[in-house]
């Protein structure tokens, strides 16, 4: 684990990071509720559970730079300074479904079939709010989306690659994606703190961030329980 | 009504243990030193330590003679006569006894008539339960007085042969032996009356957050080595064969316990959320992190979510008295109300997240004079 340190931040900035911090806290909570998470933590996990989780994660990866794409394009002129930060995130992660694919198909998995994963419950409430929210002018509030994925990236990602590796015997061409975002989200997560005093400037978008923050750790969770539902 | 802390004792058994010299106590298993423990303990930043055990892992003070003397400790600074407390309350993972409850041990030992009795149950944050419950029954204007008694003796769980009883090195792994180089022994307590006396401290809040519908269990006795089988200590047919299955062991899921420092840093959060907290007037912080390890990650969430306590204001005693559990908090209280740390005016922030099954406790006092 690991927690990068924001700059200064305004009155407002500093709350809104703490209710982000604890709406984190909470997030990860309600993952170690997930039944597939919970293997991975009391050594349950299989190779078989790997790959659905790959499965069921691919179809919102995919879709994770539509929505990123469409929020940048949301943000007016006097937003300009935001469109561009979150312009070089879409550009960054545009295409890590490839290398999502390609671990699926280095533990065993037929390429065809990962393309053909429909989206999950989960995936498909998740991919519906974040593209609704990024239609809307100026979403501030998807700062609280980013939160709480680049977080995964950044806080997670990394753990699981070793944990997946440990009980599944999988070899690290396995977990590529993973470990991408474990190597990569910090910087983003730098970024996304640099924002929190540009968009933290009255207490509506303070509570928006927030509130989104709250929603996608919720649908994401879904998504996540969905790998077992689905089953 | 308010409670006030207006006395604090504590007991640690025995001389101050070196690292070089924990095996001679502990015993070293099937007769090896440890390859885990140089690693363990530069990592938890542990020097000395107590243990109610000697070199032939015979011991020396029972669980109940260590809480007694911590309770004589805190009361022989106290003019409250001992045959008049209202309640007693009392907190230890494993007392000598497996029933009756602690409490009532120590308050036979002790000498105390027709006082109200508690044992909590629990490990690290049983001590604040006990404190608590205490705490309100002052509040409530039940008792007058009640004396806080915790303690504890894991150094029985650690020997040697507990370890080969349960099927030698060959089935150890870190998890098993993480705590032999972490836990260690002595007891705390602390007087509460309904009234102030002398310099004394007042309860502003005690408040706890627990979790275990989260997470699975971080650390605990009763598992058997064997993840896949499902049973406790008790479902097998004889201690002998829970003993060998390794359910007797002591363990802690290492891999889980980031979580405890996240769910630290998450109750101060919520504190601070509901106006309950600031940590910009706390004066003093005293926190139960079992290990050095943990101490920079707790600075630096708190750091990252703007409620950061400058590194001056931290106080422990972990790195000489070692990680005495529930008793730990009491033990690390006597020791830095002793020093006379605390002015009139001051306030001071306790926390203890314990990582059994992931509960965490906070409690806030303010230095005042009669």
């Amino acid at each position: 684990m690991t927690f990068s340190r924001p700059l200064a931040l305004s009155e407002l900035g500093q709350s809104t990071l703490r209710q982000l911090t604890r709406a984190w806290f909470a997030f990860e909570r309600r993952l170690a509720l997930v039944p597939i998470v919970r293997r991975l933590d009391l050594g349950t996990f299989t190779l078989a559970d790997y790959q659905q989780l790959l499965l069921h994660l691919r179809p919102q990866v995919v879709e994770g730079s539509r929505w990123i794409s469409r929020a940048a394009s949301s943000f007016d002129r006097d937003h300009s300074d935001i469109r561009s930060v979150v312009l070089a995130h879409a550009n960054d992660e545009h295409r890590d479904y490839e290398v999502l694919e390609s671990d699926y198909v280095a533990t065993g998995g037929r390429l065809e079939t990962i393309r053909q994963q429909p989206r999950n419950i989960g995936s498909e409430a998740l991919n519906a709010y974040l593209m609704f929210r990024a239609g809307e002018p100026n979403p501030v509030g998807l700062l609280g989306a980013m939160w709480i994925i680049e977080g995964l990236g950044e806080k997670m990602a990394g753990n699981w690659a070793k944990r997946v590796e440990e009980l599944t015997g999988v070899h690290r061409s396995c977990t590529q994606f993973l470990r991408y975002h474990a190597n990569n989200d910090d910087s983003h997560m730098n970024k996304l703190y640099g924002l929190l005093d540009r968009i933290c400037t009255h207490e509506q978008a303070a509570g928006d961030v927030v509130l989104t923050a709250n929603v996608v750790g919720r649908l994401y969770a879904l998504q996540l329980e969905e790998i077992d539902g689905a089953q | 009504m308010n409670a006030y802390l207006t006395s604090t004792g504590s007991f640690l058994p025995g001389l101050p243990i070196d690292n070089s010299e924990i095996e001679d106590f502990l015993g070293r298993v099937e007769g090896k030193s440890s390859r885990l423990k140089a690693r363990i303990l530069k990592s938890n930043g542990i020097k000395t330590r107590h243990y109610a055990i000697d070199k032939a892992q015979r011991t020396t003070h029972s669980n109940v003679e260590m809480a007694v003397s911590a309770a004589r400790n805190c009361l022989d600074s106290s003019p409250v006569p001992t045959r008049s407390l209202g309640m007693l309350s009392c907190a230890t993972t494993q007392g000598d006894m497996v029933v009756p409850g602690f409490g009532s041990m120590v308050q036979a030992m002790l000498g105390v008539p027709s006082v109200e009795l508690l044992t909590t149950h629990g490990i690290c944050s049983s001590s604040v339960m006990a404190l608590k419950a205490a705490a309100n029954s002052l509040r409530l204007g039940e008792h007058r007085t009640a004396l806080v008694v915790v303690s504890e003796l894991a150094s029985r769980l650690l020997k040697s042969t507990r370890y080969e009883a349960a099927g030698g090195l060959a089935a150890m792994d870190f998890n098993s032996e993480f705590l032999r180089w972490m836990l260690s022994d002595g007891a705390g307590a602390c007087l509460l009356e309904g009234a102030p006396r002398g310099k004394c401290l007042r309860i502003d809040w005690i408040r706890s957050f627990s979790h275990a519908d989260a997470f699975p269990v971080c650390m605990g006795i009763g598992m058997p080595t064997d993840a896949t089988d499902d049973r406790t200590w008790q479902d097998y047919p004889t201690y002998g064969q829970a003993e060998a299955a390794g359910a007797l062991l002591i363990r802690q899921d290492v891999r889980l316990l980031e979580h405890m420092v996240k769910l630290g840093v998450d109750g101060a959060l919520r504190l601070i959320e509901e106006g309950t907290l600031d940590t910009a007037q706390v004066n003093h912080f005293l926190c139960h992190y079992s290990s050095h390890h943990f101490r920079g990650k707790i600075a630096d969430l708190l750091v990252m979510s703007g409620a950061h306590i400058p590194q001056d204001r931290w106080f422990t005693n972990l790195y000489t008295r070692g990680n005495t559990g529930a008793a730990s908090i009491l033990i690390m209280l006597d020791e830095f109300l002793r020093d006379g740390r605390a002015s009139v005016g001051d306030t001071i922030l306790c926390m203890v997240p314990e990582s059994g099954r992931f509960n965490t406790a906070y409690m806030h006092f303010t230095a005042v004079a009669e």
